[in-house]
């Protein structure tokens, strides 16, 4: 099973993990039509020995945060898509994000799809249960080849948000953009006809509150398959850090050695 | 100089993966922005040579005079390697190239440039125009009486205006009108420019169109009290002051600008500068580049000429020069948090404020229309980009921008309400889209696509170039 000790910039060492629950959104591939998956998950859980406590006693503050990554994730996995050339380049479109240009896709049926999953995530990051939120692009065998993990973890420490504070977050934001932007250079490049899909890696039982808080509806989570969540021969190449008071987060990929097929 | 430039550039370009912009690196290691043109042109001919090359990208910015549709223009652009012979061809006179930026990755797009430029300008808000080519002597930053002067102005005529503020549109449009500052948000530019409405009597035929970020984010200025970023707020007010000055100086440029009654942050200046003439030249002192080592700099005998060209094409550095021809610029809503759409560069038909017949378009949804009245509530009819999203026969989605007419009225509160009108109606939109079923294959994902590429063939197109 996936372990943390995969990502080498893994602060939580002391934490011995054994398994993980994933959480997948059924592949809703652009213009085919969804079809309903059955909730019956299977949850592994994941037993930890110690576990930081991460009490958040100012519920505006988690949702201030939560809002913040989502916005964020939005615009980055948008960026991802057309960076990375998983869609063609004619349904993204110019849009302004933490005051520089990005490009955000105009297609509704994928920015509905995103913002549904993103809808759903955000319940988990506010009470700051989403550990990692993976963007992964599969090659046309549904291998993956590339996946982008945002490793996303808050401080236990309730910080007063402050407008330095903010802007502070918002040029650590506009820095994993550029980031993104720019990552063509280190990566190999992708073969024709990918797909992607997303995945959330959460801590604990927290799928159970998933499913007591079905947020959509036609949209379901399932427990994702081995098949999407391993990657073989993976190339782990960091893109960017940040830690700020309000969350720490790390952006990096992992790559099949072996892309073409 | 000496060769430690050369490790730097290396170590950015290929341990940090960074973009380097000649702006950046000017900034990085302290240097004049022409010496880090050249010190990004020698490590690029270094490398060349080296053979070991083969991953390494550059951008080039080329200006010069540019012919279309029988109007000649001052072109400003920065275009990719593979780019620059076909760009060179199609000018008449090529005034400079030198080199804009050396990265590794191949750019699908301009949009990293400008952000790699923000940030490092950001940080050096005091000092941004220390190693900078443009020079007048005139700039120079208020005094906090004088903006306290004129903030208790704006203060007594705002509440004429049904409490919105008014734009103040000094145009170039053959109908010159010298409108006082009235809105808060425009009193630092517009006070700039009501000196110059005198000297725009005078044109030629030749067109400058910079839009820089610092000169429409002068607006930014005003808005202390309601800005809640102060970061941003300073950046717009120290860089802007000394930059739009002296680029206000030299060309008499366009703002307009719009104030959304309720963010009371959002305001789009939209600033287009046309060439005038000899008046402002002695005014400014400028350092004409050395072009020495650099690649071929054509300069233009007529010495004037060379400085307003120099001026603008290095004002148009200075700005968030893209691979654009021309580029509307927002002026950045610090609290926002959606997206807006960043208008790419508008029909080129439209983007012009041709002397003889004053044009009334609107590019883009929320985009103003160049008018020169003010102050006079209006209904008018304009036409407004929006897009629509609908299906065609074979039951793809299709997304359109088209024009439609819009009234509105010249005041603030109907144009704030056709504002939110819009975001509305294409939410609405997309949500009827979604809740269709789809049924078709993959295979017709590429037809949507390209029928979004052709019907956005204008736009998004438009800044590869390929003309």
């Amino acid at each position: 099973m996936v372990t943390f000790t995969q990502s080498a910039y893994n602060a939580r060492e002391k934490e011995t993990a054994e398994k993980i629950s994933h959480i997948k959104v059924s592949n809703k591939e652009m213009l085919c039509h969804v079809k309903p998956v059955s909730c019956e998950s299977v949850i592994y859980k994941r037993f930890v020995s110690s576990m930081t406590t991460l009490t958040r006693q100012d519920l505006n503050f988690g949702q201030v945060v939560a809002d913040i990554l989502c916005e964020f994730l939005e615009v980055a996995i948008h960026l991802i898509l057309y960076v990375r050339e998983v869609y063609p380049t004619g349904i993204f479109q110019k849009r302004k994000k933490y005051n520089v240009p990005v490009q955000m896709s105009c297609h509704p049926e994928l920015n509905q799809y995103i913002q549904d999953t993103l809808h759903c995530i955000k319940p988990l990051i506010e009470k700051n249960d989403a550990e990692k939120v993976v963007v992964v692009i599969m090659d046309k065998e549904h291998h993956p080849v590339e996946r982008f993990v945002f490793e996303i973890s808050q401080p236990p420490l309730l910080s007063v948000s402050s407008d330095a504070l903010l802007s502070h977050v918002e040029q650590l934001l506009r820095a994993f953009i550029l980031k993104i932007s720019v990552c063509d250079a280190i990566l190999d490049n992708n073969p024709p006809g990918c797909t992607f899909t997303m995945l959330v890696h959460t801590r604990e039982a927290a799928t159970r509150n998933m499913e007591k808080i079905q947020v959509i509806k036609d949209f379901p989570w399932i427990v994702a398959d081995e098949q999407e969540v391993q990657m073989r021969e993976p190339r782990l190449i960091p893109l960017k850090t940040m830690t700020s008071d309000i969350v720490k987060m790390q952006l990096y990929v992992e790559e099949r050695a072996q892309k073409m097929p | 100089m000496d060769d430690l430039y050369i490790d730097n550039i290396d170590e950015f370009v290929y341990d940090q993966n960074k973009i380097v912009t000649y702006k950046w690196l000017s900034l990085t290691l302290g240097v004049h922005v022409n010496q880090a043109k050249q010190m990004l042109y020698h490590y690029l001919e270094k490398k060349r040579k080296e053979c070991s090359a083969s991953q390494l990208h550059a951008t080039y910015l080329v200006s010069g005079k540019f012919q279309q549709n029988g109007n000649t223009c001052h072109k400003v652009t920065v275009v990719r390697e593979d780019q620059l012979e076909d760009t060179k061809s199609k000018l008449i006179v090529t005034a400079s190239i030198h080199v804009y930026s050396i990265q590794k990755a191949a750019l699908k797009d301009s949009s990293p440039l400008f952000s790699t430029d923000y940030d490092i300008i950001k940080e050096n808000l005091d000092n941004c125009s220390k190693y900078s080519a443009i020079r007048c002597a005139i700039a120079t930053p208020r005094t906090s009486e004088e903006i306290s002067r004129l903030q208790s102005l704006a203060h007594v005529t705002t509440p004429v205006s049904d409490g919105q503020a008014v734009t103040s549109k000094p145009s170039i449009n053959g109908d010159m009108s010298a409108t006082k500052p009235v809105s808060q948000q425009a009193k630092g530019i517009v006070g700039l420019f009501a000196s110059k409405t005198t000297s725009k009597s005078k044109e030629t035929s030749k067109e400058v169109k910079t839009e820089s970020k610092e000169n429409s984010a002068t607006a930014a200025v005003a808005d202390k009290p309601v800005n809640k970023t102060k970061v941003p707020n300073n950046f717009f007010g120290k860089a802007a002051t000394s930059k739009s000055k002296s680029s206000a100086q030299d060309e008499g440029k366009l703002i307009k600008e719009e104030t959304n009654s309720q963010a009371s942050l959002s305001k789009e200046v939209e600033k287009q500068s046309s060439n005038s003439v000899v008046k402002p030249a002695p005014d400014i002192k400028e350092e004409l580049p050395k072009n020495s080592e650099v690649p071929p700099k054509k300069t233009k005998e007529n010495k004037i000429k060379t400085k307003r060209l120099e001026h603008s094409d290095s004002e148009n550095e200075k700005s968030e020069s893209q691979k654009k021809k021309r580029r509307r610029i927002k002026k950045p809503q610090p609290e926002s948090s959606d997206e807006e759409v960043i208008p790419d560069s508008p029909p080129s038909s439209s983007a012009k404020t041709s002397l003889a017949s004053p044009h009334k378009e609107v590019k883009k949804e929320p985009a103003n229309s160049t008018e020169n009245t003010s102050n006079v509530r209006r209904r008018k009819k304009r036409k407004v980009l929006k897009s629509r999203t609908s299906r065609d026969e074979e039951g793809c989605i299709v997304t359109e921008k088209v024009y439609e007419s819009e009234s509105y009225s010249e005041s603030e509160d109907d144009f704030s309400k056709s504002n939110k009108t819009q975001p509305t109606k294409s939410t609405a939109s997309v949500k009827t889209v979604t809740g269709k079923k789809d049924d078709e294959k993959k295979g017709h994902k590429k037809s949507p696509a390209s029928s979004n590429k052709g019907s956005k063939q204008a736009s998004i197109m438009g800044f590869f170039q390929k003309k």
